[in-house]
């Protein structure tokens, strides 16, 4: 694999079961790789598999055939245990806040979870900086540290995802609806944070939306997905002034013009 | 709360009420619904309807009873999630059904049933005198959102309330949705009130926009005018957050802090704490509704400039820019 990739994936196929006699193919022979420092998005109507793709990318979830590649290094069919150093390089931001973030625990404790996890530090007080450290980078005032999630905006929330999900400096950010239920000026200031931390922190990001317009904003490539397979995937630019598949089309029509 | 609303829809229009969750948008429409919160209470203040025969009432003023058959018949609501308003239990043809029966419309069941197939054919779903057994569940959620639709439209309203109708839909759906509003409306000679906090949404279907802050009307105007020539501090840093499609810059303008989470009662203007323009008086007192243009007001000191009231009756200043 070249260097110049983080992951890659090929001929991914994963379907669920619904009925006795009903499958669906939620993911259908995907293809993809992405480019260490990148905003690779992922674009394409509810249902048509975006999130099973990312479970499938973090080995949350296993596929029924394809292989996955990160860092150079087969992923997929390793065991757990072997997995230890890809859980920590990738990491996840959910679209709902709320659901993710235990709501007994204090930020001081979210943030700190996965510092105490991998045992990154082995003082306090080196452990205390690095949380104060993260508190900065995602903008929220060391005050909070005491509080508990429902004791927060949505936006808030967000940051708090964010920096439990960059505390252990991983490679990958993969970001599955990350701003999409949030209102318009939170939206804005997330993708402005999400934009800057890539920019400070050399991250290659993952961004998963429905949302078109968003996407143009933080995309340097886009894929765009119908349907568990992949319809064109191209530089942001190329998709949005000369989209060559119909259904781009289609979806860039749709668009309220404003 | 919603304080000192005043919004007038003409007939077979089209009016947009915009702002973020938590503004008191839906609160707004409820109250014209007369479906408000037990706690909530219109105070003062009228909601006056022009009856196309020219009568004129006060809703406010109306009894339960009164108000019940106009909710469905007069004015129609649709909500962001269908699943909650239908009955998950119930086809849906015979819910459509019900609510001609409840409001007398149609009493022969035949007829009744006829003119639901009719209805959900008018809504654009296939195959209508099928779907009219199928189950809430049974359907995607844009078939459930033209269910809505076709069940508000049974009664032949004369004011459509569209709460948040297409932010759980994509927005391939989403178009189709807006498109059906608008032709609806045309159609059957309606008026639309469109809730939303999507700009989008607006701009696509909106004749006449208000941006609403906090329960209180910060600008309003005709679409075209309030998306190119937006005067509010709110408006500006509303339409700046949004992500462009075809065009970014590198960072987002977008407006600083948060919407407060508890709010206290509070003199000056609601957006004081997080406007660019940092104006002793705004703090104190909240500024009238200036008249900016021919249909054009904001709620604006230091844009609307300080001798232009139009509630007080008091003279109108152009506004240069
Ligand atoms: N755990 C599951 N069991 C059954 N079906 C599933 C499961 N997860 C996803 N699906 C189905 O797979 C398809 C793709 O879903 P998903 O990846 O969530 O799409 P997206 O994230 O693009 O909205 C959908 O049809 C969905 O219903
Ligand atoms: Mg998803």
């Amino acid at each position: 694999m070249e260097d110049r990739l983080i992951l890659s994936a090929s001929h991914l196929k994963k379907s669920f079961r619904t009925g006795r006699n009903n499958n669906v193919l939620a993911v259908n022979d995907v293809s993809l790789e992405v480019i260490k420092g990148e905003t690779l998005a992922i674009v394409g109507e509810s249902g048509c598999g975006k999130s099973t793709l990312a479970r499938i990318l973090m080995r949350m979830i296993d596929a029924d055939e394809g292989s996955i590649y990160f860092e150079g290094e087969e992923i997929s069919g390793l065991p757990e245990k072997k997995l230890r150093v890809c859980r920590r390089m990738m990491q996840m931001v959910f679209q709902d806040p709320a659901s993710s973030l235990d709501p007994r625990m204090k930020i001081r404790d979210i943030i700190s979870e996965p510092l105490l996890a991998w045992k990154v530090y082995d003082s306090r007080s080196k452990r205390e900086d690095r949380i104060l450290e993260l508190l900065e980078l995602v903008d929220l005032k060391e005050d909070c540290l005491d509080r508990y999630p429902h004791q927060f905006s949505g936006g808030q929330r967000q940051r708090i995802g964010i920096a439990r999900a960059i505390a252990l400096n991983p490679k990958l950010l993969i970001c599955d609806e990350s701003v999409s239920a949030l209102d318009v000026c939170v939206q804005a200031q997330i993708l402005n944070l999400l934009k800057s931390l890539k920019q400070k922190m050399g991250l290659t990001c993952l961004f998963i939306s429905h949302d078109l317009a968003v996407v143009s904003f933080i995309a340097d490539r886009v894929c765009v997905m119908k349907n568990g397979q992949i319809c064109e995937m191209a530089p942001a630019s190329r998709i949005y002034n000369d989209p060559q598949h119909e259904y781009t089309k289609y979806l860039l029509s749709c668009i309220p013009q404003i | 709360m919603v304080k000192g609303i005043d919004i007038t829809i003409p007939r077979q229009g089209i009016v947009g009420i915009v702002g973020e969750s938590g503004c008191g948008k839906s609160m707004t429409a409820k109250s014209i619904n007369h479906i408000l919160p037990s706690f909530a209470q219109i105070t003062s203040g009228s909601m006056i309807w022009h009856d196309p025969s020219g009568q004129v009432c006060d809703l406010v003023t109306l009894k339960e009873k009164e108000i019940r058959k106009r909710c469905g018949t007069d004015i129609a609501m649709i909500f962001q999630e269908p699943m909650t308003s239908l009955n998950p239990m119930m086809r849906i043809g015979d819910q459509i059904k019900e609510v001609l029966r409840i409001h007398r419309l149609e009493t022969n069941g035949e007829k009744a049933k006829a003119r639901v197939i009719e209805m959900l054919d008018a809504v654009e779903i296939p195959e209508p005198a099928i779907r009219y057994k199928a189950y809430p569940h049974e359907l995607s959620g844009g078939m459930r959102q033209r269910v809505m639709i076709a069940m508000a439209m049974i009664g032949n309203p004369k004011l459509l309330i569209a709460d948040e109708p297409t932010t759980a839909l994509d927005v391939t759906t989403q178009a189709q949705i807006l498109k059906l509003i608008r032709r609806m409306c045309e159609t059957y000679n309606m008026s639309a009130l469109m809730i939303t906090h999507n700009m989008g949404v607006v701009s696509n279907i909106c004749d006449y926009v208000y941006v609403m802050y906090l329960g209180t009307i910060m600008e309003q105007a005709p679409t075209s005018e309030l998306f190119g020539n937006p005067m509010h501090p709110y408006t500006r840093g509303l339409l700046s957050s949004i992500p462009g499609v075809y065009d970014n810059p590198e960072f987002l303008k977008t407006i600083p802090g948060n919407i407060p989470v508890d709010r206290k009662k509070f003199k000056g203007c609601e957006f004081c704490i997080r406007c660019s323009n940092d104006i002793k008086k705004c703090f104190f007192e909240q500024a009238p509704l200036y008249r900016i243009s021919e249909d054009h007001y904001i709620r604006c000191h230091v844009r609307g400039g300080n001798d232009g009231d139009i509630n007080n009756g008091a003279s109108v200043t152009e506004k240069e820019e």
